[in-house]
Parts: structure tokens; C-alpha cells; sequence
């Protein structure tokens, strides 16, 4: 996982979503996470996936590294299917699900920086909980930065590691460095949070809403596909049959995204050169 | 084996929401006890701490997924109620990232709680028997003993929560509209009479179970060697540069600045 990249697109990536403020998103993200919870369908699994699939392809976002965040959890959840579910379906009924909840996830994350999805979550809690989430975030960036640093230092004096113990040892010396590095971290911001009066409740400025029409827009598309979720539930033995109907229509969407990110890709290289 | 790599809608709805239940409860007692102290040392102590265990988790010792979590590090060096606290800020970031499931954060924080909390005390009362020069094991065999036993809640939950059947529930997986098997599989001409279609056998939860647990502890005993290695090399590392972070905690640690900063905040 190169956490650093959720940071770097989220706050400077220009998208359709990146315009959209985090309440309306969080909104869109629950439905989507019920859609994927209520359905045990495989075939829907597969719609939703490529529905989801096609909102990154869609939005020009980074395909391979939001795929690649998502693909993670797919991973244990097959471990976990394979060894405890009856039958292929099951396997692949488990991993959709795996899948989609990380792609929903990592929509919403790559599209919003962390603070503004956390500063509606951060007023209901408890002041040492919100805080220490904002905290954590800060954080997160500056020990992945010195983590990183001291990697590479010790592969400049040592070289690249020649066994699995080596690595090991190489990862277990950064690690070490790096939590002297957070204590000082924590000690120097305690310090900071000082001086600038800290009472117990860190703020997060708001975040621009975006446009009512897209914000609109983006909940009725989650309330659709958990809407066609619901209906497949109850009326799964009428709509069994026709269950290729939503993964063509998903399928479609797909293409039409993909179309239309490469005609664009096509058009600014053709004005470029 | 530290948090739960299930996804989401697998589990029954009553065990995840007793995972909320439970997070909310152990939560809430811990946030009531540390905010008595200086919260301001505190936020910026949990954001530090919280923020490495997401560091170490990003670091793979193989690719292949294994990573340490210093759960265990976390714990002795937070105590055990802001180690709660910890637990349920990672996990939520975690889920944020796609890794671990949003619906199972309740369940995820109550397992990685767990292993921070014991992980601290059982680490303490090694000490004791153990003494301090021997820190490094003792950090190593309480991480080793700790992931085994969170290793154990993972295979209860499971085991509580009856693999399998949300998919078969419904009806919805329906052989006859959703089959993917070889139509040839059987030959081209098969007589039906002769050799009638065998139902699918489907494990009952009990053998799922043990598949899952054979599983589990195989491929998770090797993660508790190595966390419990690395775990024991920094312990022993802290324990030569900085001995009160260990020994004390970084809380009581950091109530007295470091050497050269005295008097600063005075």
C-alpha cells in the first residue's frame, strides 16, 4: 500500500467527485456499502463491480492504483472464502463483495481529502478520539516521509538486502528510527497545540459543497444500484432469470467511459502536439 | 493475525453489530479515563503512535501481503486504555483505505484492542519474572502469545458467525440460473436415468470452520515469529536509547521533556 497516494490525489485531483463536498459523497457511500451488504447475488456483485469500475474509469481517475488498493482486501477475502465457503459461486460471491466495499471506500477517499470526510464524523465524538483521528492523518504523512528517508539511507550504506533476514532487519532498523522520530513528532506538536491555546477540540474548515445538481446526481446513482440490489433480494426468484440484465447494463456503462476517456486522451494529445 | 480480513455482508448482522456494540462500550470507558489527564499531551502522543502502527502495516516484510502491525509496541508504549482509544482510530483509517471492512470495524477494534491491551500487560508481568535486562524476550514471547490468542477471537467470530450461510440463505445463488459449470463435463451424451445429477455437497460450518482455523494458523504462526522478532528488536533498541519509554510508558515519558528542553514549557 503507497498510502502517500491517497493524499496526493485526494487533494489535488480535479474530478467531477473531487467537487463534490464530503457529505454528499458519504451519503453516496453508504448506499453503495448497503447495496453491496443486502445482495447475494453473484452476477449483481459483478454489475456493481464494473458500475463502480466504471465511475474511476469515468472520472479520469488512476485506474491501476485505485484497482490496486481495492484488489488488497479482495486478496484475504479469497483466502477466506476458499476456505470456508461451499462452492465456487460462494468464492467469487465473497471477493465481489470484498471488492466493491474497497472500491466504494477508495472512491471516497482518493476523491476527498481526509479531514473533510472525517469533520462531520469528528464533531459527534468524543474530543481525544476526533482529535487523535486529525492527528493520526498528520502524522501519517510525516513518519511515511521519514520512514521512507531512512530506507533508502540504509540501502545506500548497506545496499539492497540479499535474503528475506536481511530485509527483515533492514525494515526493523527504519521501524526503530522511525518511533524515536514519532515520539520527538508527538512531543514537538504538543508543544505547537500549546501555543497556539489548544482547548480540547481540534476545527476543520468546510469544505465547498459543489454544485446541488451533481451532488443530486451522485446520491440517486448510489440509490439506484441499492435500489436494484433490494429488488433482487426480495424478488430473487422472478429476476433470477434476467440477472445478466444489470452486468450488461453495467457492462455498457463501462465501455462508454472507457470510450469516452480515450477519445479525450486522443483530443489533449492531438491539441498538445 | 491482527484484523479481521473479512469483508463486508458475511457476517450476520447480530455479530457485527455486538462488534459495535462491544467497540462502543470499551471505547467509550477508555476515552472517560484518559481525558482526566492532559489531553493535549495525549491527542498528539495518540496521533504519533497510531500514525507509526499505520506505517509498519504499510511496510510488507514479503510481498505477499505479510506486514507488521507493532501492536504490541503500541500497547506497552500507550498503556491499555489510550491502546483502545489507538485500536479504534487505525482501524477506521484502515477501513478508509479499502483494507478491512467498514461494517467490521466494530469487530476489528474489539480484536486489535485486544491485542494491544494484553499484549501491554502480559509484557509487564514478563518483566517482572523476567527482568529488565531481558526486555527484548520478554516483548517477544508476549507478542508471539498475544497474536495467537487475538488469532483465536478471529476463528470464534467466525465460528460464531456460521460461514457460508449468508450466501445460500436467499435462494439467490439458484443452481439452475447461476451455474458455472463445464456443460461438457460429464461427456457429451450423458443418460440422466442411469446417472442422475448429483446434488453439490456443501460443507456444514463445523468443517468450514476447521479449514478456515488450518488455515489461519498456518499461514498466521510464521506472521507471529516474525512480529514477535521484530517486536522483541525494537523493544530491545528503545530499551537502550530510551529505557523509560519501555519501562514507563511514552505517557509518563513524555510528562518529562527530553534532555535539553527543560524548562521550555515552564
Amino acid at each position: 500500500m503507497r498510502i502517500a497516494d491517497v493524499d496526493t490525489i485526494a487533494v489535488l485531483g480535479d474530478s467531477g467527485l473531487h467537487r463534490i463536498g464530503a457529505p454528499a459523497k458519504l451519503v453516496a457511500f453508504g448506499l453503495v456499502l448497503t447495496a453491496v451488504l443486502v445482495t447475494t447475488n453473484v452476477l449483481l456483485i459483478v454489475a456493481l463491480a464494473l458500475a463502480l469500475i466504471a465511475v474511476v474509469v469515468g472520472q479520469r481517475l488512476p485506474a491501476r492504483t485505485l484497482l490496486g488498493f481495492a484488489a488488497y482486501p479482495a486478496l484475504f477475502a479469497a483466502l477466506f472464502a476458499l476456505a470456508t465457503t461451499a462452492g465456487m459461486l460462494g468464492v467469487v460471491l465473497v471477493v465481489g463483495k470484498a471488492l466493491c466495499a474497497a472500491l466504494a471506500a477508495v472512491l471516497l477517499t482518493f476523491t476527498t481529502p481526509y479531514p473533510y470526510i472525517f469533520a462531520p464524523v469528528q464533531r459527534g465524538l468524543p474530543a481525544l478520539l476526533g482529535d487523535a483521528a486529525l492527528m493520526t492523518y498528520r502524522s501519517l504523512f510525516l513518519l511515511l516521509d521519514r520512514m521512507d528517508k531512512t530506507l533508502t539511507s540504509v540501502r545506500l550504506r548497506a545496499g539492497r538486502p540479499q535474503s528475506f533476514a536481511a530485509g527483515a532487519r533492514m525494515v526493523t532498523t527504519a521501524l526503530g528510527g522511525t518511533l524515536f522520530y514519532s515520539i520527538d513528532l508527538s512531543q514537538r506538536t504538543y508543544d505547537v497545540m500549546r501555543l497556539r491555546g489548544y482547548e480540547g477540540r481540534l476545527a476543520v474548515a468546510p469544505q465547498p459543497r459543489g454544485p446541488l445538481s451533481t451532488r443530486v446526481a451522485t446520491v440517486a446513482i448510489a440509490a439506484v444500484l441499492l435500489g436494484v440490489s433490494v429488488l433482487w433480494r426480495v424478488e430473487w426468484a422472478r429476476l433470477n432469470p434476467i440477472s445478466w440484465l444489470p452486468v450488461l447494463i453495467a457492462a455498457l456503462v463501462l465501455l462508454g467511459a472507457v470510450a469516452a476517456r480515450v477519445t479525450r486522451t486522443i483530443r489533449t494529445w492531438k491539441e498538445r502536439s | 493475525m491482527s484484523h479481521i480480513h473479512i469483508p463486508d455482508g458475511v457476517l450476520p448482522l447480530w455479530l457485527v453489530a455486538l462488534g459495535w456494540l462491544v467497540t462502543a462500550v470499551i471505547v467509550g470507558l477508555a476515552v472517560r479515563h484518559s481525558s482526566r489527564a492532559d489531553l493535549g499531551r495525549r491527542v498528539p502522543l495518540l496521533g504519533a503512535i497510531s500514525a507509526l502502527m499505520l506505517v509498519a502495516m504499510s511496510s510488507e516484510l514479503i510481498p505477499i501481503a505479510y506486514h507488521v502491525n507493532l501492536t504490541v509496541v503500541a500497547g506497552i508504549l500507550l498503556g491499555p486504555a489510550l491502546s483502545v482509544v489507538a485500536a479504534a482510530v487505525v482501524v477506521t483509517l484502515l477501513a478508509l483505505l479499502g483494507h478491512g471492512g467498514v461494517t467490521v470495524i466494530g469487530l476489528n477494534v474489539v480484536v486489535i484492542a485486544a491485542e494491544m491491551v494484553v499484549g501491554c500487560l502480559l509484557f509487564r508481568g514478563l518483566l517482572r519474572v523476567m527482568g529488565r535486562q531481558r526486555s527484548p524476550w520478554a516483548a517477544g514471547v508476549a507478542t508471539v502469545v498475544t497474536l495467537a490468542l487475538t488469532t483465536t477471537m478471529l476463528v470464534g467470530i467466525v465460528w460464531l458467525g456460521g460461514t457460508g450461510a449468508a450466501s445460500r440463505e436467499s435462494g439467490a445463488l439458484d443452481p439452475s440460473t447461476l451455474r458455472f459449470e463445464n456443460p461438457l463435463s460429464g461427456g457429451i451424451f450423458t443418460n440422466a436415468i442411469v446417472a442422475p445429477e448429483a446434488e453439490p455437497e456443501v460443507p456444514d460450518a463445523p468443517l468450514a470452520v476447521a479449514r478456515f482455523a488450518l488455515m489461519v494458523y498456518t499461514l498466521g504462526s510464521i506472521g507471529w515469529v516474525l512480529e514477535g522478532m521484530i517486536t522483541g528488536a525494537i523493544v530491545g533498541y528503545t530499551a537502550k536509547i530510551r529505557p523509560s519509554l519501555v519501562f514507563e510508558g511514552a505517557t509518563r515519558a513524555a510528562a518529562s521533556p527530553p534532555p535539553g528542553d527543560e524548562g521550555v514549557n515552564s
